[in-house]
């Protein structure tokens, strides 16, 4: 008895002594460290999250189109404006904070943070009128050489503020006399949408003052075709497509804005299927390859806000279209917001009306990864 | 429709193209205050697409699909505590707005409605609706619906939406 008594007792400790001498050592104290971003990579994207359901925190996400991964976060406020530096160095956000988060005294700022750190490096204070509305590359903008920044003032009266981003202070403020929205040209040249559907230029001297001003002949039918605000860079200017899916291509390298023959992105049968796009991003272009990439969906009036069913790839030089992706097929909803990476192996970054961000072959159309919950309404994305 | 939808382009294009911030303003409220509605407000900014959006019942003022909707974009009020003519309580209403022409399928008749945004609490986050029959961009801000309407407000901060009726549309 007491010899069973001592087998069942020191055996299982002596097993277990043996297990423990046995053993790996064990972990090392632990070094709490901030992570550093690796270097830069063309296949980053940028995702503006308006966060609708609660817009006193909105924020822009950094997301790997090859990792699959979150990178980090940039802080944006309220109803934020954000665009990038032209060397890619900056994201810049111009926001609203309220003294007591959701109430009290209003503060428009404009905030630079740097994307090597993602850190808020500097910050310039606004007048109290900066636009509070959804994204467009026009908000917010620098001059080409990135000396001044653009922030558009609306009141709803229409003027501009022009930025000294390396100083941090406002210069001045132009009146636009009813026109909106600032796209820059050039160092010294920016022009605004005007309801008429001319283009209003501004001249600046070095100083940022007013030199001249001229209004553009009208390039397109507010009544009758609007076009999106939301321009789509190309490489001498934008692209605007038109609610009809008419596209006006504007040449804003010279001294005043030149307009390209409209082409349409539909045949006559299209358009009597009412195809048409539509997105809060509505397009994307790589400019090497020349490609156009657009939201495309069946509706009529009032549907200019829905999101694409199909993504329809076009050749910018023959016109022609070259593929349709839908995206319901590969597990996608309404793609709201689209963008393509502009290196040798181009990705499309399409995020969706239940914030889903997928990375797409810019060639092929195949899916390659669908980011799930990727913040709450990813209504824009930017890359440098 | 189309003669009230000019008449008020019109006018805003003219008021856009060579007034000043208070001015415009002024104008504005010229325009809109013969309704007798005190602080007119906006309409909001924009809810996009997005996922989940409200019931579908057209005689419902809790329902993205009633007739006064036509144009609204936002939450709807009368999910968050208001009606579709009343702000939420500790709101503010917006004292400059938006304003659309809807049809009431009940009585054939075109209303001129006033989108008014209520401001001074953080969005309200249910009903998103957004509807936007003969919405245009940002250039013809008094068309437009996603501009935050709370903007003039000394609380800028955006809640919901309401929709009013000003008066028919006469032909």
């Amino acid at each position: 008895m007491r010899a069973r008594y001592v087998v069942s007792v020191a055996l299982p400790c002596l097993l277990l002594a043996g297990r423990v001498l046995g053993a790996s050592p064990p972990l090392p104290p632990e070094q709490l460290t901030i992570e550093k971003l690796p270097a830069r990579s063309p296949h980053w994207v940028y995702v503006y999250d308006d966060a609708f359901d609660n817009e006193i925190d909105a924020r822009v996400h950094l997301f790997d189109g090859d990792g699959y991964r979150r990178l980090g976060q940039i802080d944006a406020g309220f109803n934020p404006s954000v665009n990038i530096s032209p060397d890619g160095s900056t994201t810049v956000v111009a926001t609203t904070y309220f003294a007591r988060g959701s109430r009290g005294a209003r503060t428009d700022v404009v905030e630079f943070t740097d994307n090597t750190t993602l850190a808020v490096t500097r910050e310039i204070v606004l007048p109290s009128k900066r636009i509070q509305t959804t994204p467009t590359p026009f908000n917010i903008a620098y001059s080409a050489d990135g000396h001044f920044l653009f922030a558009s003032y609306l009141t709803p009266a229409a003027s501009f503020g022009i930025l000294d981003p390396q100083h941090g202070t406002v210069l001045a403020e132009i009146d636009t006399a009813g026109c909106a929205l600032v796209i820059p040209s050039g160092s010294y040249r920016v022009s605004s949408m005007c309801e008429s559907g001319r283009l209003l230029t501004v001249t600046l001297d070095a100083q940022a003052h007013e030199v001249s001003r001229a209004m553009s002949e009208p390039f397109f039918d507010a009544d009758k075709d609007p076009v999106f605000a939301q321009g789509i860079a190309t490489e001498h200017g934008y692209a605007f497509l038109s609610f009809l899916g008419e596209v006006h291509e504007v040449d804003f390298s010279g001294a005043q804005p030149q307009f390209a023959p409209t082409w349409s992105l539909l045949s006559a049968a299209e358009k009597a299927q009412s195809w048409r796009p539509g997105a809060e991003q509505v397009g994307a272009i790589q400019r090497a390859l020349h490609r156009l990439y657009v939201p495309m969906h069946r509706g009529g009036e009032g549907t200019h806000k829905d999101g694409g069913t199909e993504i329809w790839v076009f050749d910018l030089t023959s016109h022609r279209r070259l593929a349709r992706w839908p995206v319901h097929s590969e597990g996608l909803t309404a793609v709201v917001a689209i963008q393509v990476s502009q290196d040798s192996a181009p990705i499309v970054f399409a995020s969706t009306a239940t914030a889903q961000l997928a990375v797409i072959d810019a060639l092929t159309g195949r899916v390659r990864h669908i980011e799930k919950h990727l913040g709450q309404t990813p209504w824009q994305l930017l890359n440098p | 429709m189309r003669s009230l939808d000019q008449l008020f382009e019109h006018s805003t294009r003219a008021l856009a193209s060579r007034t000043s911030r208070r001015s415009l303003l002024g104008g504005l409220g010229r325009m809109l205050t013969g309704a007798a509605l005190l602080p007119l407000l906006p309409v909001d900014r924009g809810s996009r697409a997005r996922a989940e959006e409200v019931k579908m019942d057209p005689a419902s003022p809790e329902s993205c699909e009633y007739w006064k909707y036509c144009a609204i974009d936002g939450f709807l009020c009368s999910c968050c505590g208001g009606t579709a003519t009343s702000c939420p309580p500790g709101t503010s209403s917006s004292p400059i707005t938006w304003v659309g022409t809807c049809s009431n399928p009940n009585d054939a008749r075109n209303y001129i409605v006033s989108y008014n945004d209520c401001c001074g609490k953080t969005s309200c986050g249910h009903c998103d609706c957004n509807r936007n029959e003969r919405e245009k961009p940002m250039y013809r801000p008094s068309r437009n619906n996603d501009l935050n309407w709370c903007m003039a407000n000394a609380d800028a901060n955006y809640h919901c939406t309401v929709s009013v009726i000003m008066g028919v549309a006469e032909k």
